[in-house]
């Protein structure tokens, strides 16, 4: 073997090697946005024939093949419309519709979690529902899932149920270190507070007095339940009177200041870190569940009237909590938008909202379905979901409507984590207003339209 | 020798003499078919998607976009050169790189040695050190994962051993984060190199060490002046490939830390950057430049290499 033929393998050698590595990156002539919606009337009023309907869901639970096959044998099959229940699962499923709308291959009916929404809009993944909508529609729906679905002054989406955060805590483990239960927001602890309690409850026994559910992984969890560390001390994950900059209300004192004590608690071996599931709040191992309205179930059946729903702290600006949820919206590929509209008219009716927001534990999107549940009413366990969402964006704080959320989560979800893992907080925090900057001047703004 | 050869030659001139003159170019004729699947393969994967990303590299594109793409110059070049991501992402490479090359080729030639010795069950060995190989190491990756975990069974293991001493947070904690990987990583892919050193170790001639027996050499001094000699060309290779494919870290540090690359960037390697550049943030033309300037830093170390190479 001669010496240059063997510069040739070598050669070879390292660009199969490297550039089999690369190859992916490279496949971009499938990357064409999806058409552009017809604007305003994508309803005609007639369903041509016989349709069937592809629905991607997050979940394939009781509620939602419920009211699928609800809906396939009583109004679908009326009208002709079959809808058929694609499961993606929670994990993965933006990168799935975006793979999707990268192979032009979107499904009908696509179910999302809230801010999704802005940026699928913005690449005209999902079309306006417009003239679908019959008037006096949204007269029942709460005032946040409307808000939710709306976009540059369009509807695009309507969901079933709406969330709620805070944090579920033993009544028991509370009242034997003295501390006091907050029943609404304006009566939070302050974070000064919750630190006391955590370590007397340290003291008392409870070895990991936190739960924050962190094997949830980094997903739209850590923005949803956390974000409100930094909005409770009068900071926000991006500045929202134009959306262009993270840069002072991220990075700003207040968030540093609570980020620090966030972390000191992790720091101290307070929070549960090391939980691979829910056995610790139930078990006793922790006294207080940081998470949403869907460990509901599952925990008032572990306790009974032990467990009691109170507001997550006040750092500095008020109580916050997360809020907003999956929702259902109309892909711009949709075979027809009457028989899809038929479909959400279906899931959007009292009786199917009851039946998902009941599996979810959540808070039904119809003010009708939450009048009639005691839990939701002044002096039910869940009363506190209700205060805060008619105290929106007051106190829930909707996820902010852009495009640019998704390198928002992604910023703010890596920084929490290098924080829980003891990072500098100023730099951190600089560093996710960076990479949140960069991307809205990589996209140019996200220019409306 | 020399009579041998030129008998060859003798045949093959008197061979084209008996077929003129189609011959050649037939003979090249069945060259070119018999080299197109791997031209064709090697285009389609390999050139082409490469020639893509230089192009795309000069250009904004995202990975969807409603916005059109237009050509940026040089600035995703700059901006990638003057990010500290990428520098400190190029420093894990190096710091794994610099350990698991040595580490992993020594282990290799040594496993190697150990089942080439004719004992009953040195195929079990064999098979058993190649297992990891024939694994995704994505699954691999989810299975350490729990044995990584604070109180999962390696940390048993440890607690037993240093009575209690050392017990880290092998994923958590930005001290000991690269240690398991690596430690990982060498489990994964040491079977490779093993398996490549033990051929070449059956090749060298039994002779040589019959000679050397006769000679007096001792064991090292077999292995030493017999066997290293005689694999050095094999050894080589296994030195390049391991670290070309050390460049390559991604599974593990996509999927075992608690984020991508974390905790603290302790595991961010070049790799990641790219992917979660092209991909994760959608930005294909930065990413693209990642993939370019990886391109350019294997290219320039293996060029490098290439001067220790053992002549013939």
């Amino acid at each position: 073997m001669n010496r240059s033929r063997k510069q040739v393998i070598a050669g070879l050698a390292v660009i199969a090697l490297v550039a089999g590595a690369c190859g992916g990156s490279d496949d971009d002539e499938a990357a064409e946005p999806a058409a552009e919606p017809a604007a305003g009337a994508p309803c005609d009023g007639a369903i041509d024939g016989p349709v069937t309907l592809q629905l991607t869901s997050h979940s394939s639970g009781d509620a939602y093949t419920g009211a699928v096959s609800s809906f396939n044998e009583g109004p679908g099959a009326e009208l002709g419309v079959t809808v058929e229940l694609i499961d993606l699962g929670e994990t993965g499923y933006e990168d799935f519709i975006v793979g999707a709308a990268a192979a032009n291959d979107l499904p009908d009916i696509i179910d999302m979690d809230g801010p999704f929404l802005y940026n699928f809009a913005w690449n005209g993944f999902v079309q306006p529902l417009g003239n679908c909508v019959p008037d006096g529609y949204l007269d029942d729906f709460l005032p946040s899932i409307v808000s939710q679905g709306t976009y540059n002054n369009e509807l695009y989406s309507l969901g079933s149920f709406d969330s709620g955060m805070g944090i579920w805590a033993k009544r028991s483990a509370l009242e034997s270190v003295g501390a006091r239960i907050p029943e609404t927001s304006d009566d939070a602890w302050t974070a000064a507070e919750l630190d006391t309690i955590l370590r007397d409850l340290e003291a008392s026994g409870v070895t990991e007095p936190l739960d924050i559910k962190w094997w949830y992984g980094a997903g739209e969890w850590r923005p949803y339940g956390f974000a409100t560390i930094v909005q409770s001390a009068g900071g926000d994950i991006i500045d929202r009177t134009d959306f262009q900059s993270a840069d002072g209300v991220l990075n700003g004192p207040e968030a540093v200041g609570a980020m620090t004590q966030f972390q000191s608690w992790a720091a101290d071996g307070l929070i549960d870190l090391s939980a691979v599931d829910d056995s610790n709040f139930i078990e006793g191992d922790a006294a207080l569940s940081w998470v949403g309205h869907w460990m509901y179930g599952a925990y008032s059946e572990a306790l009974g009237d032990d467990l009691v729903l109170v507001p997550l702290p006040d750092f500095g600006a008020g109580s916050k909590a997360g809020m907003g949820s999956w929702n259902w919206a109309m892909s711009s590929d949709a075979v027809d938008p009457d028989a899809v509209w038929a479909f959400i008219e279906h899931v959007t009716q009292p009786k199917q909202v009851e039946a998902i927001a009941a599996a979810e534990g959540a808070v039904p999107a119809l003010q009708s379905v939450l009048d009639a549940d005691p839990s939701f009413a002044p002096g039910g366990l869940r009363h506190l979901y209700v205060l805060n969402l008619q105290s929106a964006p007051d106190i829930a704080v909707p996820r902010p409507a852009t495009p640019a959320y998704g390198a928002i989560r992604d910023a703010f979800s890596t920084a929490l984590a290098d924080i829980v893992s003891g990072a500098d907080v100023q730099s951190t925090l600089d560093d996710a207003v960076d990479a949140i900057d960069s991307d809205i001047e990589a996209n140019e703004g996200y220019p409306a339209g | 020798m020399h009579t041998v050869s030129t008998d060859v030659d003798t045949v093959t001139s008197s061979a084209r003499q008996a077929k003129p003159p189609g011959g050649p170019r037939s003979v090249r004729r069945a060259g070119i078919l018999f080299s197109l699947p791997a031209v064709v393969l090697l285009l389609v994967f390999m050139v082409v998607p490469f020639g893509t990303a230089l192009v795309l590299s000069f250009t904004n594109r995202k990975l969807l976009s409603p916005l059109p793409t237009r050509w940026v110059g040089l600035d995703n070049y700059r901006d990638v050169l003057t990010d500290s991501g990428f520098w400190g992402a190029l420093q894990n490479n190096i710091i794994f790189s610099v350990i698991t090359v040595p580490v992993q080729t020594g282990l290799a030639l040594m496993l190697a040695v150990l089942v080439n010795q004719k004992l009953r069950g040195s195929v079990v060995y064999r098979t058993l050190y190649f297992i990891p190989i024939t694994f995704s190491l994505s699954a691999a990756s989810v299975i350490w994962l729990v044995l990584l975990n604070p109180s999962g069974l390696l940390n048993t293991v440890m607690e037993t051993v240093t009575f209690g001493a050392f017990t880290p947070d092998w994923l958590n904690d930005p001290r000991y984060t690269m240690t398991a990987i690596i430690l990982v990583s060498l489990w994964a892919s040491v079977g490779f190199q093993m398996v490549i050193l033990l051929a070449a170790l059956q090749d060298v001639p039994k002779s040589l060490y019959e000679a050397a027996a006769v000679d007096g050499a001792s064991w090292w001094q077999q292995f030493r002046h017999v066997t290293v000699p005689g694999i050095r060309h094999q050894l080589f290779f296994v030195v390049t490939i391991t670290l070309i494919l050390s460049f390559r870290l991604f599974d593990q540090v996509w999927i075992m830390p608690p984020r991508p690359g974390g905790p603290l960037d302790a595991t961010n390697t070049i790799m990641v950057e790219m992917v979660g550049t092209g991909f994760e943030r959608g930005q294909i033309g930065r990413g693209s430049s990642i993939a370019v300037l990886f391109f350019l830093i294997v290219l320039l170390l293996t060029v490098f290499q290439r001067r220790f190479e053992p002549a013939d």
